[in-house]
């Protein structure tokens, strides 16, 4: 089913994310140097690396939960600055969190619609519209073909894989221009890797949604990615094509590069399953 | 892709086997409310037998429900705190310093009640902002900075006038909104100071229940809920935490003082003594017996409410029905602590179906 391949990007796909030069350290601990990435519309981008690379921190300084020491975003072609990760949403920029950012004292419903509810005026007063947030949750979740036991349970009741179900159908539901999404298939089985690869496939080419996505398993790369950035101790290490380069040159690529430790890596990472 | 073949069939997930003690701790999780009314009923009805019918005459009523309104009040507002993941311990003294206020610019500069009782207020809620910015742009907890505050205003209020309790005038309508008096054994329960022994408490329910309507069906409740319960997701996902817990320590300090105000009005009286420490201890017991968890994320101000209806009961039922004061503290002790084992049960039992 996934076995077609990944239609060409349009040679003139105008970029729609340029970040520049950003470092980001915590105190003592310096997570990022300099990394530039670059992103264009409908493209999909692969953010590969060890663990503590920083591509989590990456790409929290582009949904404004965290802020850069230096750099620039540039997002469809004006520099911005995220003071939060609501002027980020504001932006079009959804993003899965690793932790997926659910509220396990929250419904389904209202974990889908935090941060812009639907409201109702009722005696002067702005109430929230919880009746319209099920149905939407309820009717979203359908079309993506995601089911769950009741929109009504708290988050704490699903199992892990319903719950990044649930993060990845919250990030899609504004219509984002970028998605960004770190370990989306981490907990989630053959079958429901294969949907949530599908859903970013029909985003591409239907609404030419821009993606990076952070994985570790180069099939799944190969797979949706067009091109592919390997950070390495804060850097960025390799920025290649998929379509020029093979997985076992990519694989052999990193393991030439970067020693030892990183080959045990890169063959753990291409252990099928293994995620 | 074609549907058919790509839906995750799904349907299992959540069914867990459970004991018969989990499903009845499942069910008080559920209803915790109810659960907390069948305790204050089943009090109600012990000290109504143990007083020989005393205890629910509208004279001690108006007692018991003076002591839960103003209880209820600060347990409501520690509830929304303990949702967010903080505790306030300053509120007895801003329960103090509101009134004593209101009575002193009142008696020295014939200001009128209504207004004094707005400065009162206002203190209140700016009091609880400088708790909240403390705690959360300086990232102490909570529990330290409330108990700075604590000693700092009932510093400040005991050397504002040498500690004497001053005589609050009385002033209408204010009084009659506010409260005057208790219940006399002369008054008729329909008559208007009949009905006027009980505004202190009448407001309390007022104000409760727009709290739990602002947790339940607005905005802010949600991102309250949200803050406690997950609060780096929270923040992932554009909730902004600090302003929520800054908000309800606002909210926390206008109540404590909105509750020192009524009572001052029901006793004409402002002493800067009024609000002890224990005033705080026992309206967090009260939220806890009323089925709040310490573990933020969840609770219940209708609860408090309740759970403040206990307290009040067993502080004066137990007087009532001959025991001594202090014996009542034995009681509030234990059913504190099985509160709290029960609440932990079922937290619990939350957590564990977590995967
Ligand atoms: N909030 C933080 N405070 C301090 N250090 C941090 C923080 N977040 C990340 N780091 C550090 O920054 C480095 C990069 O972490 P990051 O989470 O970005 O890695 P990652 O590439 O996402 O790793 P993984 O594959 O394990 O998710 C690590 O050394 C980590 O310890
Ligand atoms: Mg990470």
């Amino acid at each position: 089913m996934n076995s077609q391949a990944i239609p060409p990007l349009a040679p003139d796909a105008p970029t729609v994310l340029e970040m520049s030069n950003i470092s980001k350290s915590f105190g003592a601990v310096t997570a990022l140097v300099d990394v530039s990435i670059k992103l264009r519309q409908g493209e999909v981008l692969a953010l590969v690396g060890d663990n503590g690379a920083g591509k989590s921190t990456l790409i929290k300084i582009l949904s404004g939960f965290h802020q850069p020491d230096t750099g620039t975003i540039v997002s469809q072609g004006k520099e911005v600055r995220f003071a939060s990760p609501r002027d980020a949403r504001a932006q079009g920029i959804e993003t899965v969190y690793q932790d997926l950012a659910l509220i396990g004292d929250l419904s389904v419903f209202h974990n889908m619609f935090l941060g812009r509810e639907y409201h109702k005026r009722f005696l002067g007063l702005n109430l929230l519209d919880n009746r319209k947030m099920r149905e939407q949750a309820q009717l979203y979740l359908d079309t993506l073909g995601i089911t769950i036991p009741s929109v009504n349970s708290t988050v704490d009741l699903l199992s892990g894989g319903q719950r990044q179900c649930i993060a990845v159908a919250r990030s899609i539901y504004s219509s984002p221009k970028i998605l960004v999404l770190d370990e989306p298939l981490a907990a989630l089985g053959v079958r429901e890797s294969a949907h949530v690869l599908g859903l970013i496939q029909n985003l591409r080419q239907q609404r030419q949604v821009s993606v990076i996505l952070i994985v570790h398993n180069y099939n799944q790369i190969f797979e949706v990615c067009d091109r592919i950035n390997f950070l390495h101790s804060g850097e960025v290490a390799l920025d290649a094509s998929t379509a020029d380069t093979s997985e076992e040159e990519l694989i052999r690529i990193v393991k030439s590069g970067l020693g030892s430790r990183a080959i045990d890596a890169a063959a753990a990472e291409v252990r099928p399953g293994l995620v | 892709m074609p549907p058919t073949e790509t839906k995750p069939a799904k349907k299992t997930g959540v069914k867990v086997p459970h004991t018969m003690t989990e499903r009845l701790l499942i069910l008080l999780s559920r209803y915790r409310e109810a659960s907390i009314a069948v305790v204050a009923i089943v009090l109600v009805i012990y000290f109504q037998f143990g007083s020989d019918g005393g205890f629910l005459s509208p004279q001690f009523m108006s007692v018991v429900l003076r002591d839960t309104g103003r209880l209820g009040l600060i347990a409501a507002a520690e509830v929304m705190l303990m949702i967010t993941g903080e505790i306030d311990l300053s509120l007895s003294a801003i329960f103090s310093i509101a009134p004593y206020v209101m009575a002193l610019l009142s008696v020295t500069y014939g200001l009128p009640l209504a207004v004094g009782a707005l400065i009162g207020v206002l203190i209140g809620i700016l009091v609880g902002a400088i708790n909240g910015i403390i705690t959360v742009r300086f990232k102490v907890p909570s529990l330290i900075t409330t108990v700075g505050m604590l000693f700092f205003l009932q510093g400040i209020v005991v050397s504002i006038y040498n500690s004497q309790p001053i005589v609050a005038p009385v002033e209408q309508p204010f009084n009659a909104i506010f409260g005057q008096s208790l219940y006399q054994p002369s008054d008729a329960l329909l008559s208007w100071h009949g009905i006027t022994a009980f505004t202190p408490f009448l407001w309390a329910v007022v104000l409760v229940l727009v709290l739990a309507l602002v947790l339940a069906r607005t905005t802010f409740g949600l991102h309250t809920i949200a803050t406690g319960s997950n609060i780096i997701g929270a923040r992932e996902i554009g909730v902004r935490t600090d302003r929520m817990k800054i908000y309800n320590f606002m909210i926390a300090g206008g109540f404590a003082a909105f509750a020192g105000i009524i009572n001052t009005a029901q006793f004409t009286s402002a002493d800067p003594q009024a609000g002890s420490p224990f005033l705080t201890l026992q309206a967090i017991a009260a939220a806890v017996i009323g089925g709040t968890s310490l573990l933020g994320g969840s609770g219940t101000v209708i609860g408090a409410l309740i759970g403040a209806f206990v307290v009040a009961s067993l502080n004066n039922g137990l007087v009532m029905i001959g025991a001594q004061a202090t014996v009542s503290d034995i009681y509030l002790g234990a059913a504190i602590i099985a509160a709290m084992i029960l609440s932990i049960q079922v937290d619990r039992l939350r957590t564990r179906r977590r995967v």
